[in-house]
């Protein structure tokens, strides 16, 4: 079953995705901070206004991922921006969050070190949005 | 204290550059056992994104770095690698006597993709002291 792209269906089913991940639990190990993806909106792809998506990781759980405002998302520790099309290609697995990273296609916000560190975490998280089955507001 | 980490394309810099510079300076600034390298290593090193096309050289002046968008000429040292493996190079950690470990996981990793040529390193022969000295300055590795 299909869910609405960022929208509280979607945010249980990622989080069920990342507790189900035995890659992530791992990788995940030693990550106490939260996580907001700010997704910028795109009126012209049907999606009006800026969401933010909250995640709490901790020690390889997500304890929680919500679909908040982009305010909420902004208040976490760290904090990764893009274009609503920019996050359709990583869930898509057009755009590795990574490269789109040091592309600036992604923009982050936080310690930097501490991101690096925990690179495999990322990519699984990424890996973990694109088995979510999900309907995109501009092909509905 | 003058800023650790300069960009010689001011606002222009690229993200790579901002995020390799961002790394060394937070690297430098949190912890104080990266000092000494930073103060000694004197060398022009290229790092080239092989699939995304994107390259920095920095600038390292003893005690001040220098970033710049893309390869510039002189470089003692040339890193190829793709982003993933740049990403690794970052998680390599420090062994005994400040030589990276290339024995655990992380660093066999690395070790490997040297050997299948998807990590190149040029000017390697007469700079491995610049080279590990570099990784020390990009390990994240705790």
């Amino acid at each position: 079953m299909t869910v609405a792209a960022f929208s509280p269906e979607w945010a249980q089913a990622f989080k069920a995705e990342i507790n189900k991940s035995p890659v992530y639990q791992q990788a995940g190990k030693g990550w106490k901070w939260t996580v907001g993806l700010v997704v910028e909106a795109e009126p012209d792809k049907k999606f009006p206004e800026a969401k933010g998506v909250v995640m709490d990781l901790f020690e390889g759980e997500a304890r929680d991922v919500r679909v908040g405002s982009a305010a909420d998302a902004q208040a976490c520790d760290f904090v990764i921006s893009g274009s609503y099309s920019r996050w359709k290609q990583v869930a898509l697995k057009e755009l590795d969050a990574t490269r789109g990273m040091l592309q600036g296609k992604l923009k982050l916000k936080g310690d930097l070190p501490t991101v690096v560190r925990y690179t495999k975490a990322s990519q699984e998280l990424t890996e973990c949005t694109t088995r979510v089955p999900v309907t995109w507001p501009d092909e509905a | 204290m003058t800023k650790p980490v300069d960009y010689a394309d001011g606002n222009a810099a690229s993200p790579f550059a901002q995020m390799l510079g961002g790394l060394i300076e937070a690297n430098v600034v949190s912890r104080p056992e990266k000092l000494k390298d930073f103060h000694n290593l004197k060398a022009r090193v290229g790092i080239f994104v092989t699939d995304i096309d994107e390259a920095v050289t920095l600038d390292f002046e003893g005690g001040h770095l220098l970033v710049r968008n893309g390869l510039a000429d002189g470089r003692d040292v040339t890193i190829r690698a793709d982003a993933d493996t740049v990403m690794q190079l970052s998680n390599v950690r420090i062994g005994f006597g400040g030589v990276p470990n290339y024995l655990d996981s992380t660093g066999r990793e690395v070790a490997g993709k040297m050997l299948r040529g998807r990590l190149k390193i040029e000017g390697l022969v007469g700079n491995l002291t610049t080279l590990n000295r570099v990784t020390r300055l990009f390990s994240v590795a705790e």
